[in-house]
């Protein structure tokens, strides 16, 4: 009874109170979407925007069959040599006590003839290789080619699948060796999808020799001759992909053939894709490895003297901040950084140069800069948003910094 | 004698100015590299997933997978999966092993992986790996990794600098050795 009282006193003195003053209250939870264990997450709905229709959407292996392997005879060759290792006393100290280190180039060699050739597709896939020069193809490189640039009498630079070259150390043309039979040709391509400066979609051709017999390089006939990388400042990092490909016969590639110092860029417009669309009858894709190059110092002397051009200097584009549309009245916003966001950037620049100029002699040294600075004392009668203003630039924040 | 040489440097410029027209640009150029935002740093890195236990705020990360019989090194990318791999289930490797899960095998395994790594140019990584045996397998597998070459942290993800931006932060991309 009492309870019953005292609800009844409660609720009537609730309502008395909120007809005078209001309080925010929440009045039940509202769920938006499907309840958790309903609903798919992020990752899910990622998946199912991605999704592609396999029958649609897929890609074709181009390249030579794999090597035939009698898996019987590897497997006793192999269970043999296990069992020598568990045998092996010296090998077991050695392991035991953490001294074992396995020879790297031994590892290397049986790593190409074994699941290497299936690795590199899958590195070169993640580089967008196959995607940028083939489209709807790939290959796996069964024929292992060595490339590697001679920097100076002891040092190589290796080309393996990805590494970073810089281009003062790929001046002259690389060493290339691979295994080949009697009595084949082979055509060995070196192009870079990422460095035209007209065309996105195209190449540029920077090697290309055809008809080589067997592994012998210099008896081919050098179509295109050596360019070394030239990636354009501020554009980072492009691929310099060497392609072996294996011929059925000899081909004519005269429509390719450039003069010897070839230093005009749109005559090394290539595109491997047409190329390969042409030949791929007689043609197969065996080899493949690139590397990554980046702009360094020793190119703006090579786009001036070689190339005879402007050297080409990129900035990257971010994308625009949203500034909405201006209001007549804008509420709860100090006045002068929100009207600095709808004037021109140019302008607001020049007064912080103006500035900065007045107080600069054009003799005598810049004035050292103060430990605290903002411990000097502006002036009487400054306004709040003034002094705000002349606090940053004193400490160099914010806008300021765009005329440093 | 110099003077002559300046003008002979203008006219052989001149006169391949003529054959040469190779200062037609595109002023906006697109690297196709899917790699190479993430080289420079401005690359989108997958925020979010902040309750999720391992995290995925990475490009590229360090997977170990030991069964009983053998271990796996995986170097995975946040969009396509598995990139690089080294196994002692690989002939190549377990050839030259005394045993496929001993900490010299863990070691060679380091050492394998850290060389295909850097031929393939994917040197810094992401990695939750946190061995609580300073002595174990896992702690001298990466010890090795970094004896070999390898940053076992990636940088963070360059943010867009607007003209309010209180601090410039200096650019990766202009940072050449």
């Amino acid at each position: 009874m009492a309870c019953k009282l005292l609800r009844c006193f409660y609720n009537n003195f609730n309502s008395r109170i909120y007809n005078y003053v209001y309080i925010s209250c929440r009045n039940g939870h509202h769920m938006r979407g499907n309840p958790p264990e309903l609903a798919r997450n992020l990752e899910q709905r990622l998946a199912e925007l991605r999704y592609k229709d396999p029958t649609i959407y897929y890609r074709v292996d181009i390249g030579l069959p794999p090597v035939q392997k009698y898996r019987s005879k590897e497997v006793k060759e192999r269970l043999a040599i296990t069992k020598a290792n568990r045998k092996n006393l010296e090998l077991e100290k050695k392991s035991r006590n953490q001294e074992l280190l396995i020879d790297l180039e031994e590892v290397k060699r049986d790593w190409v003839k074994t699941s290497g050739p299936y690795q590199i597709k899958e590195v070169a896939d993640h580089y967008g290789v196959f995607n940028d020069l083939f489209g709807d193809a790939y290959f796996a490189p069964q024929v292992y080619i060595d490339v590697s640039y001679n920097v100076s009498e002891d040092f190589q630079m290796p080309v393996h699948y990805g590494n970073i070259i810089k281009p003062y150390r790929a001046k002259d043309k690389p060493e290339v060796i691979y295994d080949a039979d009697e009595n084949t040709l082979w055509t060995l391509i070196l192009t870079n999808p990422d460095g035209h400066l007209t065309d996105t979609m195209s190449e540029y051709v920077h090697w290309f020799i055809g008809n080589i017999p067997e592994n012998k390089i210099e008896n081919g006939e050098t179509l295109v001759d050596y360019l070394q990388p030239f990636p354009a400042r501020g554009t980072g990092l492009h691929r310099h992909i060497f392609i072996l490909y294996k011929q059925e016969k000899k081909i004519d590639y005269s429509a390719y053939h450039r003069t010897s110092p070839c230093y005009n860029l749109s005559e090394r417009t290539f595109k491997t894709l047409d190329f390969y669309r042409k030949y791929q009858d007689v043609i197969t894709p065996a080899g493949l490895v690139f590397f990554q190059s980046d702009w360094d110092k020793s190119l703006t002397d090579f786009y001036h003297h070689t190339l005879n051009m402007e050297e080409p200097v990129f900035e990257y584009d971010f994308p625009k901040p949203y500034i909405r549309p201006q209001e007549w009245f804008p509420r709860r916003k100090p006045f002068n950084i929100y009207m600095d966001k709808y004037r021109d950037p140019k302008q607001i620049n020049k007064e912080f140069l103006v500035r900065k100029l007045k107080n600069v002699h054009p003799f005598k040294p810049p004035p050292k800069q103060l430990p605290y600075p903002n411990a000097v004392r502006m002036g009487d009668h400054i306004p709040s948003w003034l002094k705000l203003e002349i606090e940053k630039s004193r400490l160099k924040w914010g806008r300021v910094n765009d005329i440093e | 004698m110099l003077k002559q040489r300046y003008l002979f440097e203008i006219i052989r410029r001149f006169s391949r100015a003529i054959q040469i027209k190779n200062n037609e640009i595109n002023p906006i150029f697109t690297n196709r590299n899917p790699r190479n935002l993430e080289y420079l740093r401005i690359a989108y890195k997958p925020d979010g997933y902040y309750i999720d236990k391992p995290g995925r705020c990475y490009w590229h990360k360090l997977q170990l997978i030991q069964t009983d019989r053998h271990v796996t090194a995986c170097l995975f990318h946040y969009e396509n999966g598995q990139v690089l791999k080294a196994s002692t289930k690989e002939w190549a490797i377990k050839k030259q092993l005394y045993k496929t899960t001993d900490t010299s095998a863990y070691i060679n395994l380091a050492r394998v992986f850290a060389q295909r790594c850097i031929e393939s140019g994917l040197v810094e990584f992401f990695t939750d790996l946190k061995p609580t045996n300073e002595q174990g397998k896992v702690s001298l597998f990466l010890k090795t990794l970094r004896e070999n070459g390898l940053k076992l942290t990636e940088p963070d993800q360059y943010t867009t600098v607007y003209p309010w931006t209180r601090e410039r932060s200096e650019k990766p991309w202009e940072i050449n050795d």
